[in-house]
């Protein structure tokens, strides 16, 4: 299947490196101390974050540091076949034991000592990169729930069809058969948190593939920052002197 | 390669477009329709405009003319704040340098850090400078307790010799029965019996209003003391949760509505107690009036146990004027509260319409009128 | 999921239910205001979301092609299930919405589908081989109480938004072939939602019924009964919760009631699915 013609056009009429169109809403769930809607593409993600708050289950408490859950799930509606998968399968496991930890690595866990942070992603509906797009929510929402982090996390995945790297595969070109690879960056201190990949890969054109993902780590960063602070601004603005 | 990206995407539309415009694909741009440019980022998208918070929910039942009456609100808000503070909004998102003179010796505190000999912000807010202390004020975090807080929280266990509080805090806050009057007022010692008899005073789920009075230093709970008179149970009234923001710390926490006979009490954590006026000094026996209620059940009781209905009217209007000033995002303040509640009497609006779009766009404009007579009265 | 309140305060919500003036104003037969949002799962045949206060529910409906069952050669399937997310409170992560989504699921099942509430005949392509199954979702994403109207609410929006492909059934096949179709792009149906009955949920609590409890007068209720009722005021389904019990002459009343509300609540549900389609078109 041609997944980029010969004028380099993709199947959604991108070019191999754009970005699909993002959105991004702070503030979707009421009852959450912080919640961010982000949209990549067709890809639609909420996330809440519960916390910093006391930790329900005695044994688990952690002296020294905060106690950060995670759990992922996908809606029924969500995908274009209509699957019905239990909420603990798998997929959803381990999907949310990548993100624990990503998040985790940049929260500053240790300014709140025996508390627990909850993180909840809900995917409405999936069109490729739903680990990006999850990622790039809770940060939205745990910066909007004024939990310390020491920078911001971004994710983004590229791959490699036709003998040409492509930027953000959507659902189609993922299920292409070629390798996908999800890289998730701190922004400001540019250091990767997470690097996974399928298939194979010949090493140098792993290179070109995953600089291109952190390529769009970048610009996605840039936005992310933008949207922050303009919710910020208009906070204080309303909230008076 | 990073040039090409960046150049693509700076040819997106400008960035306040971005915030708060939301695309919205309609059901006939499928995947299926590949040759259409929708998922082109350069074509122009128009849909309606949208706000943040619980502003979004209210903004989708406004028609066109309201949303552009609170956005023209929302518009002179920002000028008065630009042109009340001395220095503009300085905004920090989370990582962000923040501009320090290095040699002067600077107090890095809340929400900083150091990294590579550079402040950085670590939650998004506004920096603040006080002489040599920088900080970064965070708007939607959970409570920060400070001492001498006035705070309104909720009984979740009861342990010996202390009441375990639920506050909007990291922790939950812990009442030691040494630090309560004892319900016969005499000052006595605390004997076991009293210790046995602590749920006459306070029960599970009861509200409470409290001062704060330290932190204890190994695990970072919060320390609270309820002796004077004003502290102690709240009843026969509702409470309400604001973001904690919202209340800023004032002089007065009590506030005794006279002409709707309503008590009012601002936590500090953005715990809201509003309630029917109770004497203060006067002590009521709890217990009796407790287990004989309790003895009856709902329908034996008699309708005059309840809240007088002016009473309840007013309360309920109160309560309204509250919920729509935290869903606005405005800072509740005693006189805010009563303007809102004033204007709502004054054009014959009902309870339960308080809550409705039309009357928040009003309460919009009622705020914007009264913060630019507070700021020509300072100058 | 309850909500833990004091004495006071419980005295203070029954006092003012007694009194016809709830805590935020409304009187014992008010609605809160219903803003619908349609079409937000472009995926989807038609999808809706709902907000009743902090209660926020999104429901989309899948039409695909399936066989119908071998009981009812002459009609189509609709299959609804109801899923909690995990956003509605950390008290809901892993399995423990579980028995929420269940009870609700069952629920809207015996309201909606009772009665000749879809025309599942409608649905049949060919007789006894082909026909479209409808797959309704829910998914619940914040509850404050009477999280069964919003649901039902949600299901007629969806319903209403939902355009169901034309199809062109090739003609001249075997009697135990397997039919072939060709879906016309851009001719769709509509499904007829106008005999869907709403379902409205009446909380007793002290002696008085109050409609659309927000969830502190939820955890004050002894008992609440669900009834799903039509346009012409039938009764298409009737469901008892709580543990106390009640009196026969207290649920004949209870459906006098609700059929009363229902009449005003039916024609603000048709508002306001109108203004979200006309808002959603433009």
């Amino acid at each position: 299947m041609e997944f980029v013609n010969l004028q380099g056009i993709r199947l959604d009429g991108r070019r191999p490196k754009e970005l699909r169109q993002l959105c991004a809403e702070i503030g979707v769930v009421s009852k959450a101390d912080g919640s961010a809607a982000f949209e990549m593409g067709n890809t639609r993600v909420i996330a809440a974050v519960f916390g910093p708050r006391a930790v329900q289950n005695r044994s688990q408490k952690i002296a020294n540091r905060a106690l950060v859950r995670c759990e992922y799930s996908m809606a029924k509606f969500s995908t274009g076949d209509r699957v019905r998968r239990p909420k603990g399968d798998r997929r959803s496991m381990e999907i949310s034991l990548v993100i624990r930890q990503t998040m985790e690595a940049c929260i500053m866990t240790q300014l709140m000592p025996n508390s627990q942070i909850d993180i909840c992603l809900q995917v409405l509906q999936a069109d490729g990169g739903t680990r990006s797009a999850c990622i790039n929510a809770a940060t939205l929402a745990l910066a909007d729930a004024g939990i310390p982090m020491c920078d911001i996390v971004v994710s983004c995945s590229a791959g490699y069809l036709n003998t040409t790297p492509l930027l953000d595969l959507n659902y189609i070109e993922d299920s292409g058969g070629g390798p996908d690879v999800t890289v998730g960056i701190l922004a400001k201190m540019n250091k990767v948190t997470l690097l996974q990949m399928d298939n194979k890969l010949p090493f140098d054109t792993f290179e070109k593939v995953m600089q291109l993902a952190i390529d769009g780590c970048e610009a996605i960063s840039k936005y992310i920052r933008e949207v922050l602070l303009e919710n910020t601004k208009q906070l204080e603005y309303r909230r008076g002197l | 390669m990073a040039r090409t990206i960046s150049d693509l995407f700076s040819k997106k539309t400008d960035i306040p477009f971005y915030i708060s415009y939301i695309h919205k694909i309609t059901p006939n741009q499928t995947l299926k329709q590949n040759n259409q440019s929708t998922l082109n980022p350069r074509r122009h998208r128009e849909r309606d405009h949208r706000e943040m918070r619980d502003l979004k929910d209210l903004q989708k039942s406004l028609n066109q003319t309201q949303r552009v009456r609170l956005q023209s609100a929302l518009q002179q808000l920002q000028e008065i704040y630009s042109r009340a503070s001395s220095s503009p909004a300085a905004a920090v998102s989370v990582s962000d340098c923040i501009h320090v003179n290095l040699e002067d010796g600077v107090l890095k505190g809340h929400g900083t850090t150091n990294r590579n000999d550079d402040v950085v912000a670590t939650v998004c807010g506004i920096v603040e400078r006080v002489n040599k202390l920088v900080y970064v004020r965070d708007l939607r975090a959970r409570y920060k307790p400070e001492v001498g807080d006035i705070i309104v929280g909720r009984v979740i266990e009861v342990v010996s010799k202390r009441w375990r509080l639920e506050i909007n805090y990291s922790h939950d806050a812990v009442l030691m029965l040494s630090s309560m009057n004892l319900p016969d007022g005499m000052q006595r010692r605390q004997t076991s019996t009293d210790e046995l008899n602590m749920r006459s005073i306070f029960e599970e789920n009861d509200v409470i209003c409290a001062e704060v009075r330290g932190f204890n230093h190994h695990d970072g709970t919060l320390q609270l003391q309820a002796r004077s008179q004003k502290y102690g149970k709240l009843e026969r009234g509702q409470m309400l949760t604001v973001p904690s923001y919202l209340v800023k710390r004032r002089k007065q926490h009590f506030h005794n509505l006279e002409q709707y006979g309503v008590d009012m009490i601002l936590g500090c954590n953005g715990f809201i107690w509003v309630g029917e006026h109770v004497e203060h000094g006067v002590d009521v026996p709890v217990e009796t009036v407790k287990s004989s209620i309790e003895n009856m059940s709902i329908e034996e009781q008699k309708p005059n146990n309840f809240t007088p209905l002016e009473t309840r009217q007013g309360l309920c209007r109160i309560a309204n004027a509250i919920r729509v000033l935290s869903t606005l995002g405005f800072a509740l303040s005693v006189e805010a509260i009563l303007k809102t509640v004033e204007w709502s009497i004054s054009s014959n609006v009902e309870i339960k319409d308080m809550l409705l779009s039309e009357f928040c766009v009003q309460a919009a404009e009622i705020e914007v009128q009264r913060r630019i007579l507070l700021t020509k009265r300072k100058n | 999921m309850s909500v833990e309140l004091s004495f006071g305060e419980k005295n203070f919500i029954q006092g003012g239910i007694e009194q016809n003036l709830r805590a935020d104003g409304r009187q014992r037969l008010d609605f809160r205001p219903m803003p619908i949002e349609t079409g937000v799962i472009p995926q989807a045949t038609g999808s809706a979301r709902i907000r009743l206060g902090s209660t926020d529910v999104i429901v989309s409906v899948k039409a695909e092609l399936g066989r119908p069952n071998s009981h009812h050669p002459g009609k189509g399937k609709v299959v609804i299930y109801v899923d909690c997310s995990s956003t509605v409170g950390p008290s809901f992560q892993g399995k423990k919405g579980e028995e929420l989504s269940s009870e609700l699921s069952t629920a809207l099942q015996k309201c909606l589908l009772g009665g000749s509430g879809i025309d599942l005949s409608s649905l049949i392509l060919v007789e006894g081989k082909l026909c479209w199954d409808l797959y309704i979702d829910g998914l619940i994403l914040s509850s404050d109480g009477n999280l069964l109207d919003a649901l039902g609410a949600a299901v007629k929006a969806a319903l209403s938004n939902s355009l169901i492909p034309k199809v062109n059934i090739l003609p001249d096949l075997a009697a135990d072939e397997e039919p072939e179709v060709d879906i016309i792009d851009e001719e769709y149906t509509q499904i007829d939602t106008s005999s869907l009955p709403v379902i409205i949920t009446l909380t007793k609590v002290g002696k008085q019924y109050i409609v659309d409890a927000t969830l502190e007068e939820e955890s004050q209720m002894s008992s609440a009964v669900s009834i799903s009722l039509n346009r012409n005021g039938q009764i298409c389904g009737l469901i008892k919760r709580g543990g106390a019990g009640l009196n026969p002459s207290v649920i004949l009343d209870m459906i006098s009631v609700a059929k009363h509300v229902s009449i005003r609540y039916i024609a603000t549900l048709d508002s306001e699915i109108s203004t979200a389609e006309a808002s959603s078109a433009s």
